[in-house]
C-alpha cells in the first residue's frame, strides 16, 4: 500500500494565492466568475468555455471583451456563425452600445462565416482566416481575441485528425502572439464534450462549462471551471444568472463564517415584548417569528420594522406572499402607517413571487435590494414561501445565503414562518434554519372557552435571559397588547 | 436562363496563402484544366492572402486555397487543392459538349 500524505482539500478561490502570483490574469468583466477563476482568465493563453445552446458562452466572451475595452486594452470577436448586425442588435437590448467601442476602435466584429454553398474539393488551411486576423491585431494593438464557435469551424474538416492538427495550429498561432483567448464551443447538453473533441480541453490552460438544467420546472444555469492550469480555482458548480445586466454569479467564497458579532439591543416596538425577550432582539442577529395562519407574525415584524423607521433606521421587507399595497393597507388595521415610511425612504417594502424565478434570481434580486436601500434590518415574510422557489433544499439555500449576507453586515434578519398545525411546536424548525437564528419566538392560538386566544413564547435566544413563559396577547389597533391574565 | 455564347469570357480569383503546399497545388490545377478546356478564354486573378488581407475578408476567405468563379453567374465557390478533376470540372461547368 502506498502512503502518500494527502494534502487538505482546496476549499475555494482564496487558496493558491501564491500560484497567482506567477500567472497573470486578465478580468472577465464578471465579477463572481473573477472571483471563482481567482482573478479572471490566463493572460497570454486559450480558456474554452463549451456549453449548450443559450448557455451563456458567447456572453460571456463578449462581457470580457467589453471589459477590455472599458480599460483600453482593444479585443476582436471572430464569429463563425453570428452576423455582427445581430451581435450589435442582441448587446443593444442589454444596453450595450458596442459601435460606440468600435468606433473608438477597442472593439472588432469579425464575421467568419463560411459560404454554405461553397464546395470543399481537396485539403485546404485556415491560413486566410490568420492573415486576415493578424492584420486586423496590428492595426488594433489588440490583446484580447474570443473566437466564437469554434466547432463550426472543425466541422469543415470532416476528418478528426485534420480537425485536431488545425486547432493546433491555431493554438500555437495564438500563444505565440501572446493573444489572450476565450474559444467558444458548443456541447451538447448531458455529454459534456463529445469525445471527438476531447482534445480541446486537454489542449486550452483554462476549461470553463456552462449549462442549463430544469429541476422542479424551475431552470437554473450552472457553470463549472474544469481545469486551471498553475491557478487555484473555486472547484464548485456555480450557479448563476442572465438578466439585463449580463451575467451574474454569486459564488459562496467565504469557507469562513465571518459574521459581526451581535450588536445592542434594539426594541422589538413592543415594551412588553421587549421584557419578553429579556431587553429586545440584539442588532445583527436573526430571529426567527414561526405560528400559525393569523397567529401575529408579519403583525409582529411589522410592529418592529415601524418602530425601527420611527427611529430613522432603515428596513427591508423581502414580501413573498403579498404586494406591498396590500400589506401597507392591511396593516391599517393594527395601527401601523407604513405607507408614509415607505414614502420617506426608510422602509422598503419589495414583493416578489416565489415561483416566477430560480434562487439564484431571487438571490440576485435579494442582495441589489440589500446594496440599494443599504438597511440595518431585513424581514423576510415568509419562509415557508420560499419553498415555491423549487424545493425545500432551494429555499434553503437562499435563506442560508441571505442570512450569511446579513450577518456579514452586521443587520439584523427577520424571519417568518407559517407552520401548518395548531401544535406548532414540532414544526417551527421551517426548511432547518432553526439552528442558523439566534432567536426563536413563536406565536400560537389556542382556545378558551370559546374563543381563540394569542398567546407567544420565546424559545431560544442566544446570549438573553428570556422569559420562557407563554404570554397572552391581543391585536389591537395600537398594535400588539399584551393581556394581563 | 443564361444565354450561353461564343467567346465567353470565364473570370477566377484565387486565393492563396504565399507558397504553401495546398496554394501551389491550385495554381497549378486551375491552370491545367483552363488550358485543357476554355484555353483563351479566362483570366485568373491570383491574390496572396498573406500580402493582401483586406481582399480575403472583403470577399469572406477564410480558408485557402479558395477558388471563387465570378464569371459566369452563378457564382461558385471551391475550398481545397481542386486535386480532384473530375469533381472541379462539375463544379465549375467547365465539361463543355464536344
Amino acid at each position: 500500500m502506498i502512503t502518500a500524505k494527502r494534502r487538505p482539500p482546496r476549499a475555494d478561490a482564496t487558496r493558491g494565492q501564491k500560484k497567482e502570483q506567477q500567472i497573470q490574469k486578465v478580468s472577465t468583466g464578471i465579477s463572481g466568475l473573477d472571483l471563482v477563476l481567482g482573478g479572471g482568465v490566463p493572460a497570454g493563453r486559450v480558456t474554452i468555455i463549451s456549453g449548450g445552446a443559450g448557455s451563456g458562452k458567447t456572453l460571456t466572451g463578449l462581457q470580457c471583451l467589453l471589459r477590455g475595452a472599458e480599460v483600453g486594452q482593444a479585443g476582436i470577436l471572430v464569429m463563425f456563425e453570428e452576423r455582427a448586425a445581430a451581435v450589435r442588435q442582441d448587446a443593444w437590448s442589454r444596453g450595450l452600445d458596442l459601435t460606440r467601442l468600435e468606433r473608438k476602435n477597442k472593439l472588432y466584429l469579425m464575421e467568419a462565416r463560411l459560404d454554405p454553398a461553397g464546395i470543399v474539393s481537396g485539403e485546404f488551411s485556415i491560413a486566410g482566416l490568420l492573415a486576415v486576423l493578424d492584420q486586423r491585431i496590428k492595426a488594433m494593438n489588440a490583446k484580447l481575441v474570443v473566437v466564437d464557435a469554434v466547432d463550426a469551424l472543425l466541422h469543415l474538416y470532416d476528418n478528426p485528425m485534420r480537425e485536431r492538427r488545425e486547432l493546433y495550429a491555431l493554438h500555437e498561432w495564438l500563444l505565440d502572439r501572446r493573444l489572450t483567448t476565450i474559444m467558444t464551443f458548443k456541447a451538447t447538453p448531458g455529454e459534456d464534450v463529445p469525445g471527438r473533441y476531447a482534445f480541446l480541453d486537454f489542449m486550452a490552460d483554462c476549461v470553463i462549462h456552462v449549462d442549463q438544467r430544469v429541476t422542479a420546472q424551475i431552470t437554473t444555469r450552472r457553470l463549472r471551471v474544469i481545469k486551471y492550469r498553475g491557478s487555484g480555482y473555486g472547484r464548485n458548480e456555480y450557479p448563476f444568472i442572465i438578466n439585463e445586466d449580463g451575467i451574474n454569479l454569486i459564488p459562496i467564497t467565504s469557507n469562513v463564517l465571518q459574521h459581526r458579532a451581535p450588536g445592542p439591543r434594539v426594541s422589538s416596538g413592543a415594551a412588553w415584548l421587549d421584557d419578553v425577550l429579556g431587553g429586545g432582539y440584539k442588532r445583527g442577529t436573526s430571529i426567527l417569528i414561526a405560528g400559525t395562519a393569523g397567529a401575529g407574525k408579519t403583525t409582529m415584524a411589522c410592529v418592529f420594522a415601524q418602530a425601527a423607521c420611527l427611529r430613522g433606521e432603515r428596513v427591508l421587507y423581502l414580501n413573498f406572499e403579498e404586494s406591498a399595497e396590500s400589506m401597507a393597507s392591511n396593516m391599517l388595521s393594527p395601527g401601523l402607517a407604513l405607507q408614509p415610511l415607505v414614502k420617506a425612504g426608510t422602509l422598503g417594502i419589495r414583493s416578489y413571487l416565489p415561483e416566477a424565478m430560480g434562487v439564484e434570481e431571487h438571490l440576485f434580486y435579494s442582495l441589489r435590494d440589500l446594496d440599494e436601500l443599504e438597511p440595518e434590518h431585513v424581514v423576510v415574510d415568509a419562509i415557508s414561501a420560499c419553498k415555491r422557489m423549487g424545493s425545500d433544499q432551494a429555499a434553503f439555500e437562499y435563506l442560508m445565503r441571505v442570512l450569511n449576507v446579513c450577518k456579514e453586515r452586521g443587520i439584523t434578519c427577520i424571519y417568518i414562518n407559517q407552520t401548518a398545525g395548531l401544535d406548532v411546536a414540532a414544526e417551527i424548525s421551517g426548511i432547518g434554519v432553526s439552528s442558523l437564528v439566534d432567536t426563536i419566538v413563536l406565536l400560537r392560538h389556542l382556545l378558551n372557552g370559546r374563543s381563540m386566544e394569542r398567546q407567544l413564547t420565546v424559545i431560544k435566544a442566544r446570549g438573553s435571559k428570556h422569559s420562557e413563559q407563554f404570554h397572552t396577547f391581543s391585536i389591537t389597533d395600537r398594535g400588539l397588547d399584551r393581556v394581563k391574565s | 436562363m443564361r444565354k450561353a455564347r461564343k467567346g465567353e469570357t470565364h473570370v477566377f480569383r484565387l486565393f492563396v496563402a504565399g507558397n504553401e503546399s495546398n496554394s501551389l497545388q491550385a495554381r497549378e490545377n486551375l491552370a491545367r484544366l483552363c488550358e485543357e478546356h476554355i484555353k483563351g478564354r479566362y483570366t485568373i486573378d491570383t491574390i496572396d492572402v498573406l500580402k493582401d488581407a483586406s481582399s480575403a475578408y472583403k470577399n469572406h476567405v477564410l480558408v485557402t486555397p479558395t477558388l471563387i468563379l465570378v464569371k459566369p453567374i452563378p457564382a461558385v465557390t471551391v475550398f481545397g487543392n481542386l486535386n480532384d478533376t473530375r469533381q472541379i470540372l462539375a463544379a465549375l461547368r467547365l465539361k463543355c459538349p464536344r
